[in-house]
Order: structure tokens, then sequence, then C-alpha cells
């Protein structure tokens, strides 16, 4: 049973409104926990894990393991004074953090997410899914133009040029990989992707392991986690907020709840990347246990992303954007295709 | 055929053991040398003020004067003097200064702009402090002071309670003799700093951007300006100068530079330094050395990693260790105040052997960890991508801007004052120089690390040494006078190796207790100039890496 079905027939309500109401609540609910998730990351899993690479304790006064600090950090965001420069071209300076954080939420309409108990936890699972996810993530780029143009700051018009160069240069070898395994799954569904990598790939006895796509083809599964962080702006390919080079490039005139916005979409977004990584390459929700705790193996899964993110943080230096988009367009997507082809060819032969 | 070996060329007044002959080069010279002056590190030619380009030219092309280590102007009752200290990159203790008097009614020089690049700053700072106007500097501006500051404040006639900035308005038109970008209307122009996080402190570069690229870039300078000669010369040489070279290079350098003031007043004064003093000098000097280059790894790591990776936090945990054990001998963290005219203000920290295991831990820690950092950063294929083959900075360039310290050896000049102009206990230990020929971004890096390997073995020699002096012959002070006068009118320029390269002092003493004029080579400042150089061209982002790579201290460079 989905969660709106859940939600609705626990009201008592039938047709389209219990449809509406429960698609409403239930919409309401994934929003919230992946909100929740975002706000676990931002002020307090981000700095405790890059702590754990730099040798430093980081906040651990409130609470277990200082994770109290959450709540005085959101209060603290938000009640600063929201500073609005002179000059910004209004409203777009004012959509545009509000499309960034809306347009990676609207990301998880789709996803898969598992079971929590009987119930399954996917908004709706239309037939084009994976080009619904792709879309919307795009959008944020968008939003990334729009405060770089509108921010009438220098740095933040650089930044939001660089944001669009990255964006087209990474955002064709992803979706191409993206396809690679469509063409595998035979479907865009992504309930019909999950389902495809059910069966056992080769049986070792008691472990079998199972046919992910990340296991039947890691080259692609590769491929789509470099071009992921490009797409959700980590380094190596911070390249359009670049504190040290263009003083956080489009977001430099934000402040207040405008910053928490786009902060938070940042977040959301690293975690989109990582449920589509999680629903394309990893099997979505399934893993060791019964399927009733698939929600759990979904969290554990796209916060390993998450973790990746940060470890690539601390560790890695930032390319410069002239080789990025060399990379981009002279090394990913040249592979891109070659594994497309590739692909196509193995799947046509067997088939 | 001879089966000796050539002879190594000699330059023109050079004698064969390495000295100088003043009187080859006073020929070589001819009537252009008016006067003679016996300075304590070298003559001083007298010459005109128009003929400065032609006698600079002939030295540098013919007596192989290549580095144009310092300016010094300053004005006297009858006239402004400009002093150019010149020396040799392949042997500093030749050295020579040339002497321009100019008339106090009308103090116009010519310039040695056209010979090395690296009088253009100099020269402006003498024209904004002191007032001596250079003709032919293709860009004599202010660079201390604001453009619309009134007067020049170390002349004699400076009028203290004039209003010492006026607004725009009514200024003399500020623009007038800027240099002009070209006219193009597809470039952007920037400011970068004087509030960014990648220029280290209040460094502000007015930049033009063509897309990413760098196609001209100003360094702005003088927001961290704090008089520091002017209260040098207020003090007296004994004990009230030593505190302030600890704050020109803060980056936990304060040693390096307090030796180059002992080493200038010692010398102008005939001053000793017991032999024991020496060693934990310069085992204190370079504790501060790796400590300086510690935080310069770390932040060229930061500049191009981006935010607070590894890397800045482990050079920092490191520049703690040494912090600690700076320390316990001095009693303080950053602002040392350890040296005093004639040895050190006192003996090694009680348990001596307590604090020499601590140190011996340190340096047996040092190479595993130096290792961590190769393993991070240099052998990091991204960091390579990154640096390597930018912010290019070639050695005929380093030359001219007078760049020194690691920026001048990633660059393949073999120059360290600490061998070649020897001082202290170096010349009885064994260390090695080390130069790279990449002349890039990568390179400065790189020696940097290496340079931290060898101060370690400098430091675990030095231990060694101290470990084995015998106890009623540590003598930490010679006997100096509790007044030091020197006499009236002598002048030194003294240099030592600092953190960031050549940090020198030239002081004229006027017979009081207190220095005539008293004047700071920065090493920062000289090597900032060279960005030009390495940035125009390239990207922001290299830029900006190669800004980290010349490890600026703007307490250094603005003085």
């Amino acid at each position: 049973m989905t969660l709106a079905e859940t939600i609705s027939s626990a009201l008592g309500l039938e047709g389209a409104v219990g449809q509406f109401v429960g698609g409403f609540i239930g919409a309401a609910i994934v929003g919230t926990f992946i909100l929740a998730n975002a706000a676990v990351a931002g002020p307090w899993a981000k700095r405790k894990i890059t702590a754990a690479f730099t040798d430093r304790i980081a906040v651990d006064k409130l609470g277990p393991l200082g994770i109290g600090i959450i709540i005085p950090d959101a209060v603290r965001l938000i009640s600063k004074e929201l500073i609005v420069p002179e000059g910004v071209d209004r409203p777009a300076w004012d959509i545009a953090p509000l499309l960034i954080a809306s347009s990676a939420i609207l990301g998880f309409a789709v996803i898969p997410m598992g079971q929590v108990g009987p119930v399954e936890f996917q908004l709706a699972d239309p037939e084009v899914g994976l080009a619904f996810v792709f879309a919307v993530a795009s959008i944020a780029s968008v939003g990334l133009v729009m405060a770089g143009y509108a921010s009438n700051n220098k740095y933040s018009f650089l930044g939001g040029l660089r944001a669009v160069a990255q964006n087209l240069a990474y955002e064709i070898p992803l979706i191409l990989t993206g396809i690679s395994v469509v063409i595998f799954a035979g479907t865009l569904q992504l309930s019909g992707i999950v389902d495809a990598q059910q069966q056992t790939l080769v049986d070792l006895g008691p472990v079998g392991i199972p046919a992910w796509f990340a296991i039947v083809n890691p080259f692609a599964f590769i491929l789509f986690l470099a071009a992921n962080m490009a797409e959700v702006g980590r380094n190596p390919f911070d390249i359009p907020e670049a504190p040290t080079e263009i003083v956080a490039g489009f977001q430099t005139e934000y402040s207040s709840v405008y910053f928490v916005l786009i902060y938070l979409g940042e977040f959301v977004h690293i975690f989109l990347g990582g449920a589509i990584i999680a629903t394309i390459f990893l099997g979505g929700p399934s893993g060791p246990g019964p399927a009733s705790i698939g929600l759990l193996w979904f969290l554990v899964k796209i916060w390993g992303v998450f973790l990746l993110t940060q470890w690539a943080r601390s560790a890695l230096p930032r390319v410069r954007i002239d080789q990025l988009i060399e990379i981009g367009w002279k090394g990913m997507l040249v592979l891109s295709f070659a594994n497309l082809v590739l692909t196509a060819i193995i799947v046509g032969v067997i088939a | 055929m001879s089966l000796e070996a050539p002879e190594p060329e000699l330059d023109v007044g050079e004698t064969p053991d390495g000295d100088l002959d003043y009187d080859e080069l006073a020929d070589l010279l001819g009537e252009h040398v008016l006067d003679r002056e016996e300075h304590v590190n070298a003559e001083g030619f007298v010459i005109r003020p128009d003929s400065v380009e032609t006698v600079l030219a002939t030295l540098k092309e013919e007596a192989g004067f290549d580095h144009l280590s310092c300016l010094t102007a300053q004005q006297y009752g009858d006239r402004y003097e400009s002093i150019y200290h010149l020396k040799k990159y392949d042997d500093p203790t030749q050295e020579l200064s040339v002497v321009v008097p100019t008339a106090s009614e009308e103090p116009v020089s010519g310039s040695a702009a056209g010979v090395f690049d690296t009088a253009i700053w100099h020269e402006r700072e003498a024209y904004d402090l002191v007032g001596i106007e250079y003709e032919d500097n293709p860009d004599l501006r202010r660079i201390l002071l604001p453009e619309t500051w009134q007067g020049h404040p170390l002349s004699n006639d400076y009028n203290q309670d004039q209003p010492q900035i006026v607004p725009l308005r009514e200024h003399a038109n500020p623009m007038e003799k800027r240099t002009q970008v070209p006219d193009r209307s597809d470039t952007m122009f920037i400011n970068i700093g004087p509030h960014h996080p990648a220029t280290h402190g209040v460094l502000h570069l007015e930049t033009v951007l063509d897309g990413e690229q760098v196609v001209d870039v100003d360094p702005d300078i003088g927001y961290l300006h704090r008089c520091e000669e002017q209260m040098c010369e207020q003090g007296t040489y004994r004990h009230q100068i030593m505190p302030y070279p600890d704050r020109w290079d803060y980056i936990s350098a304060g040693m390096l530079n307090e030796w180059s003031y002992a080493r200038a007043a010692e010398d102008l004064a005939d001053i000793d330094v017991p032999e024991y003093a020496q060693v934990i000098r310069t085992m204190a000097a370079e504790m501060s050395r790796i400590a300086a280059h510690m935080l310069a790894i770390g932040t060229f790591a930061l500049d191009i990693y981006g935010d607070f990776t590894a890397i800045f936090m482990y050079s920092i945990t490191d520049r703690e260790k040494l912090q600690n054990l700076l320390e316990d001998l001095s009693g303080q963290r950053l602002m040392f105040n350890y040296f005093r005219l004639g040895g050190v203000a006192w003996d090694l920290p009680e348990p001596r052997e307590q604090y020499f295991q601590k140190v011996r831990d340190f340096c047996e820690y040092m190479p595993g960890r130096l290792e961590e950092y190769h393993n991070l950063l240099t052998s990091n294929e991204l960091f390579q991508m990154r640096v390597l083959d930018t912010g290019i900075l070639p050695p005929e360039e380093a030359r001219s801007y007078g760049c020194t310290g690691p920026v001048a050896r990633g660059s393949g000049i073999d120059y360290d004052l600490r061998r070649d102009d020897p001082y202290g206990y170096y010349d009885e230990l064994e260390w090695d120089v080390i130069t790279d020929d990449g002349c890039d971004n990568f390179a400065r890096a790189l020696v940097r690390l290496k340079e931290m390997e060898q101060s370690a073995r400098i430091i675990e020699q030095c231990v060694d040494v101290l470990e084995d002096w015998p106890e009623d012959e540590r003598e930490i002070q010679s006997n100096v006078p509790r007044t030091l006068k020197p006499d009236h009118d002598k002048e030194i320029y003294r240099a030592v190796e600092a953190a960031k390269g050549e940090l020198g002092i030239y002081i004229r003493s006027d017979g009081t207790d207190r220095p005539g004029r008293f004047k700071i080579r920065s090493p920062a400042f000289c090597n900032l100039q060279s960005l030009e150089v390495m940035a125009e061209g390239e990207y922001i982002p290299d830029m900006v890496a190669a800004l980290g790579s010349l490890d600026i201290v703007l307490g250094e460079v603005d003085r």
C-alpha cells in the first residue's frame, strides 16, 4: 500500500478527495522527512564528518555527540537580519533561493524510498520517472543563474556564469549514463528500474550478489558518481561557489533565511543525487532483511553518498573552470557515449 | 693546452678571492662617481641624479650587480638622498651602495626602473613617504598611503597638524597619473580584496578580467601600514627596538625578524655575540622558519582546495607543536622578543634534558609528517593539475623584481643568505639549499616543503651542539653597554634570510641612542610586486594560487 493510500484510508476518505488529501499529506510527510535529513546533515553531520577528517572535535556540547546544536543553529540562522543589497533585481533575487530549495525536494516525489512496515514510501510512480527526476533536478541551475545575475555583484555574476558552464558540461554525461541503465532495465519507471535489480547475479552459497547496476556495470556507476559530484557542485567541482576565488559566487549576497534556503537546497540536492544513485545503481531500498525495513537501507545509501561528498570536500582540490569544461566535454561526454553504445550492443546481443 | 680548470669568469671589480675592488669599480664608472663614502657594509658611490640609470645599467651588465636589494630614501638638512643597495645573486657579500643626492628645493632624481623592475615599487615608496620624485618611473604614485594624502610624512617640512587625508574633490585629480588599462569593452574591472578570503589579510588587487582570465592586476597595499620604521626610529637601540620586528612578519617568523635587527645593529655598534648564543639563535630561527612555512603550505592548500581541508588543519597542528617549543624557549607564542643585542634574553629552559628531548621528538616526527604532506599535496594528481605550469616566474624576471627566499629558489635561483652571507652558526652545520627549476606555483610549494626538512636537520644539529656545551661556558649575552651610541653618520645595510626571503635593515646613526633613519627591506614587499608577471593572462584561480604561493604577510608588506 502506498503512503497516500494509507493516509486516505486511515482518514476514511475515498475517490478523488481521498487521493488529493492522501497525496497532499503524504507529500508533506516525505518533504518533512527529507528536510529533517538535511537539517541533520547541515548543522551537525557535515561538521562532525569534516572534523573527523581534520582531527578536530566539532560540536559536542548539546545532546549526545552535540546533535542538539541543530535547534540553536536553526534559530540563529533564521533570526539573522536579511540584508537586501542595493540594486538587486527583485523579484528574481527572491525567487532564486526558493527555486533552488524547492526543485531539489520536488525530485523526491517519484523516488521509491522503500517500505516502513507495510507502507510503501513513494508518492508517485509515473512512466517517465527517471526523466522527471533529471528534469526537476536541473531546475536548480536556473536558480543559480538567477541568483548570480540578480545579485548585482561581480563575484555572484562570475559564479552564475560558472554554474551554467558547469551544468551544461555535466548534465549531458549524467543523463547519458542514466540512459544506459534504462537500456538495461527497459523502462524509465523508477520502480521498474528497482525491480530489474532484484535478481541475484552470482550465488555464493549463503550470500547472493544482487544484480545491482553498480555491480553489473561499475564503469557507468563511477562515471555517474563523478558527474553527480559536479551536478551537486561539491569538491572537486565546487567551482560556482569557490569561496577562495569568487567568495561563494552566486550566494555571496544572500543572508539569513535566503542563505538557509540556498544551503538547504544544496543539501537536499546532495541527497537527491544520492537517491538517484541509490535507485538506479544500488537497487533502491533493497538490502538484507525483510522488505519492510527498506527505508532504512535507502537512508544508508543516500547517507553513504553524502559521506562521499564530504570526504571529497576534505581531501580533494578544486579543479579550474577550464579544466572542468575540458573534463566534461572531452572526457566524460565521450566516455558516457562509449558506455551507452556498449550497453546497447550488449543488451541487444543478449536479448 | 692548460690542464688547469678554467678560472671562473670574474666580473669587473671582482678579485679572484671573491672580494670587491672598489677602485676598479670607480674606474668603470669614470666621471659618474662624484665622491666615495664609507658605509659599514660596503662603499657608497655618490652620483648625479641624472645618471642613475646609466650607472646602474653599467653596474648590472658589466660588474654583475644584478640584485637591487633595497632603496633607502631620506632627507638631510641640506639635501635629499636615495641609496640604492646593490648586491649580486651569485655572491651577496659583494655589495655596493649607490648614493644619489638631490636638491632640497627640487627633489627630482632619475629612476632605476628601466634597469630593475623592483625599483618601481621601491621608488614609489620613497616618493610616497619622503617626497623624492623619480623621473621616468612609469608608475610614480603613492603606494602605502591613500591617494589623497597631503604631503610626504618623512620629509622634514611635513606639517603634522594639517588634515592628512582630504576628500577626493579637494584633491588634485587622483586618476591623472594612473596607468591606463587598454580600453576594451569586453573586460570587467573587479576589486579582489581588501576583504577577500584569498588575499591573506588586507590586500587589495585591482584586477581587470577578460572573462575568467586576468588581463591586468595591480596590487594596492598599505592597509596595514603602521609606521614600523618610524616607531623603530623612536626607540633606543639597546632594548626598545627589538619588540618591533616580531610585528612585521607576524606569522610566527618573529625570531627570524629579530635576527635581522640584531645583525644590523650588532654590526653597526661592533658588538660580539657569544658562540653559545649564536647556536640558540640558529635553533630558534629555524623553528620559526618551519612554523612560518607550515602556515604558508596550509594556506596555499586552503586557496586551492577550498575551505577547511585536512591539510590546513594538519599544518596548523604541526605549527602548534613548534609554537609550544618556542613558548618554552622565549615565554611567548607569537611576539617572542627573545633576541638581545649581543645574544639572547635567557638560556634554554630547565630542565634542559627535557627540552632537548621535546625538540628531538619533534625532529623525529617531522619526516613522517612531511611524507603525509607530500601524499596529500605534491603527489595528488588534481593538485598537480592545478599548480603545475601556472604562475610562471622566469628566473630573469625573478632577479629583476628582486625576488628572494622560496620564491626565488622556486625559480631556480640558488640564493640563500644563510649560506651565501653566513651569519649565526649556519656555516658550522650541514644542510642544503633547496632549489627547483619549475618556476611555477608547484615549485614554490615544493621548495617550502623541502626547506622544512632542512630546517629540522639544522635544529637537530643545534641540539647536539647545545647538549655537549660545557656548563661553565654557556654565555648567553656579551657585555653590551647600557646605552649604545654609534658614531655619527655611520650607515649600514644588513640582511638575513627570513622565512619569506631577504629581510634587510638599513640604519643610519645620528650620534644619539636612537637611529637617525631606519629602513626595512621587506622580502614580501618585493615578492608581491612580481605577482603581475605570474598572474597576467592566467585564470582567476591561478592568480589566487600564485598569490598563495608567494606567501606574503601584509604586516611585512606594509610595515
